[in-house]
């Protein structure tokens, strides 16, 4: 009888061994990695991946999942462009290095792919992304107007591009503040370019007006995110103001305003004058008594 | 005046040794300064953690007390200078008391200052490092200033007193006779002695008003020249300073009547310096009235949001039985009670004296604390004593054992000088036979 209990809790562990294991499996979420590509100024590329999982119903950031970037379509390690952990908001960005040069030039077109190994929480993630190497180029006209043209490697040659959205504007406390009242515009067939007119005037330079103006493309299907800038003297002139070690209420000692000097040491000279006078009258009486 | 009448003087108010009460009233004092120094050893072990000072409430009891102390420490100015300036002559008997309550308050202010620091060798770095625009530098410099000038006005008037207790040689006992011959051996009661201490004495009144407006203003300015509820106000020199007259006078009730009970002075203190005294605290309580109703009724009525908090904390929510305590027993009560003549006998005198001191005291309280725990910005993630302050064992026992070394200090110095002074006495009295 005992022994055919033992055998009965033996089954019951065996049978629900399979699904405790199956239960720990379900409870890893899937990876979604999105890569993007960026061009910047024409100087630059790098690439940006955000790793997201649907938790609760709704798509999340996810921080510190490892990831390994290559170039190309294959995961091995000579097309290993680098690793990084995404951050708090579930980014990881690696700069193009000069090695991946050879790989780089030899085709107009450019694959990328971006791999997660698994974690505790996650399944291991791959994203891949195809671009066609592009550049964007910017540079003004009389007038103020400036001007922005999209050219793209066909074969061996660069060629303007058609119908591309191009934002123009100026670089302003951290982001971009349109040229004009006109969000986008897209390139023409014909020089793949775009003209903006300035109308900006007035907008805080450096010392000598200088100001960057910026011309993006973002989060295109065929060339990603490119970006040219250039600095140009249409800004207004800023004079550099400080009130740092000037003789202020707020300044640091040794820094106090002329006219507050004077005043409080009036008043402490004039003050202890008199005390050392009445001290120097103790002096006289004590001298009166001898007399 | 004949030798015998003058002579009775002299015996009257010649300071008289510590009785039974005496001894019982120092050696108490001693006891809560003893408590306050072991509680102050804790807080330099230990550090402002003993205490209920955090984040919020950076200012308590401590700097309520330094209000207090450099308040009361005016009265000094007011008996002295304004009445002998204004040669008002019935205060001649409380001009000793009012200038050794400024100097023990004044002492005390400087020191409860150093125990609101936490690291009291730091207070080096204040000389080292100190702003002139800083209105802490302006009260350290305006405090030294006070202080001095206080001892001056405090001297010179005892100079005459000292030749006579002089010749008290068999009375007084050696140590005290070698220190009277040390403060006065050199005043010999000639003319020129007395012309040179008259002349220092006026110059001392007329320099010591200003001094004694500064001092408090200044303090009222490391308040009001603070962006916070309840503190930024044009106002606060002014209240203060009405403020500080107050609690000072009715100090000097209270010590009127403490001293002409236990040495017996009714001749000296006598009930007509109570009436006069009792009408100025009148006087002063409504002045003080008047600013507080400037303070609190103007920012209530155009009620910010910023002040709604503060005024709501102190007219109904968690500071009203202090507040209200505070308003009627500092100006309220005592108004009511000196106002008839029957009030201003020395008993009731006294008691409205206790109700302004003690009212005061609580007073500065608010002053203080309330606006701290009502920043602009919501206390967040704040432990829960954060947002309160509710003073430890240690605080209460440190400023207990510096109002107790306060009193200390009037007490020894009544033992050891004569508390009225004799040859003033002497000389008033003359004149009011001549009259």
């Amino acid at each position: 009888m005992r022994k055919h209990k033992l055998i009965q809790l033996l089954v019951l562990i065996v049978q629900f061994v399979p699904s405790i294991l199956m239960a720990q499996a379900v409870e890893k979420n899937s990876l979604s990695l999105n890569l993007k590509y960026f061009n910047d100024n024409n100087i630059t590329h790098h690439l940006l991946v955000q790793a997201k999982s649907k938790i609760d119903g709704k798509f999340q950031t996810i921080p510190n999942i490892p990831v390994q970037f290559y170039i190309g379509t294959e995961a091995d390690n000579s097309n290993l462009l680098g690793k990084g952990i995404t951050n708090d908001r579930g980014e990881a960005i690696i700069e193009i290095p000069p090695t991946a040069k050879a790989a780089w030039l030899k085709s107009p077109n450019q694959n990328f792919l971006v791999v997660s190994t698994a974690t505790k929480q996650f399944d291991a993630g791959q994203g891949d992304l195809a671009i066609t190497k592009a550049k964007l180029k910017i540079d003004t006209a009389e007038g103020k107007m400036i001007t922005a043209k999209i050219v793209a490697l066909i074969d061996t040659v660069w060629k303007p591009i058609a119908a591309v959205d191009v934002t123009v504007g100026v670089k302003r406390l951290g982001g971009i503040l349109n040229a004009n009242e006109t969000q986008t515009y897209s390139t023409d067939s014909a020089t793949g370019g775009i003209t903006a007119e300035f109308k900006r005037d007035s907008i805080p330079g450096d010392q000598k007006g200088n100001i960057t103006i910026i011309a993006t493309v973002v989060d295109n299907d065929k060339y990603g995110n490119l970006s040219a800038e250039m600095a140009v003297p249409w800004g207004k002139k800023s004079i550099y103001m400080t009130n740092f070690d000037h003789r202020t209420l707020f300044a640091r000692r040794g820094y106090s305003p002329i006219w507050l000097e004077l005043l409080a040491y009036t008043i402490v000279v004039a003050v202890w004058s008199i005390i050392f006078y009445l001290l120097v009258q103790i002096k006289k009486i004590k001298k009166l008594s001898f007399e | 005046m004949d030798k015998l009448a003058e002579n009775k003087i002299v015996q009257d108010l010649l300071p008289q040794q510590f009785g039974r009460q005496g001894q019982i009233w120092v050696v108490s004092l001693l006891a809560v300064c003893a408590l306050g120094f072991y509680a102050y050893c804790r807080q330099l072990y230990y550090g402002l953690e003993v205490t209920a000072l955090r984040d919020y409430a950076s200012w308590g009891i401590y700097i309520s007390n330094f209000v207090f102390f450099v308040a009361i420490s005016l009265v000094g100015s007011l008996i002295t200078a304004v009445l002998r300036l204004t040669d008002v002559h019935w205060s001649t008997p409380l001009t000793r008391i009012a200038e050794i309550i400024a100097v023990s308050a004044i002492s005390f202010a400087g020191l409860i200052i150093i125990v609101d620091m936490g690291r009291p060798d730091r207070f080096y770095n204040l000389f080292t490092h100190g702003r002139l625009q800083s209105p802490i530098i302006w009260d350290v410099i305006v405090i030294t200033t006070y202080l001095f000038i206080s001892l001056l006005l405090l001297y010179f008037p005892l100079l005459p007193d000292l030749k006579i207790m002089i010749s008290f040689k068999e009375r007084n006992g050696k140590w005290l006779q070698k220190m009277y011959e040390f403060l006065g051996s050199f005043w010999k009661n000639k003319p020129e002695q007395f012309k040179i201490t008259d002349k220092a004495i006026n110059i001392l009144s007329i320099t010591i008003i200003p001094v004694a407006f500064a001092i408090h203003t200044v303090t009222s300015w490391l308040f009001a020249t603070t962006y916070r509820p309840g503190w930024d106000s044009t106002n606060f020199g002014a209240y203060f300073i009405s403020g500080a007259f107050l609690v000072g006078a009715g100090g000097v009730l209270i010590a009127m009547y403490v001293f002409r009970t236990h040495y017996k002075l009714e001749k000296y203190i006598t009930d007509d310096h109570f009436d006069k005294m009792g009408k100025v605290v009148v006087l002063l309580a409504l002045v003080y009235l008047y600013f507080n109703i400037n303070e609190f009724l103007v920012p209530a009525f155009k009620m910010k949001k910023s002040e709604e908090e503060h005024l709501m904390g102190l007219f109904t929510g968690q500071f009203s039985p202090i507040f209200w305590f505070a308003i009627s027993a500092s100006m309220l009560i005592p108004i009511f009670i000196l106002v008839f003549k029957k009030g201003r006998k020395p008993k009731w005198a006294f008691f409205a004296g206790i109700l302004v001191v003690v009212g005061s005291w609580f007073k500065r309280f608010l002053i203080v604390t309330p606006t701290l725990l009502h920043p602009f910005l919501p206390m967040h993630d704040v432990p829960k004593n954060y947002t309160t302050y509710m003073p430890t064992w240690e605080e209460w026992a440190i400023a207990g054992g510096s109002l107790a070394g306060a009193l200390l200090v009037v007490t020894f110095f009544a033992r050891i000088f004569p508390i009225i002074p004799i040859h003033e006495t002497i000389i008033e009295t003359e004149r009011h036979e001549k009259a």
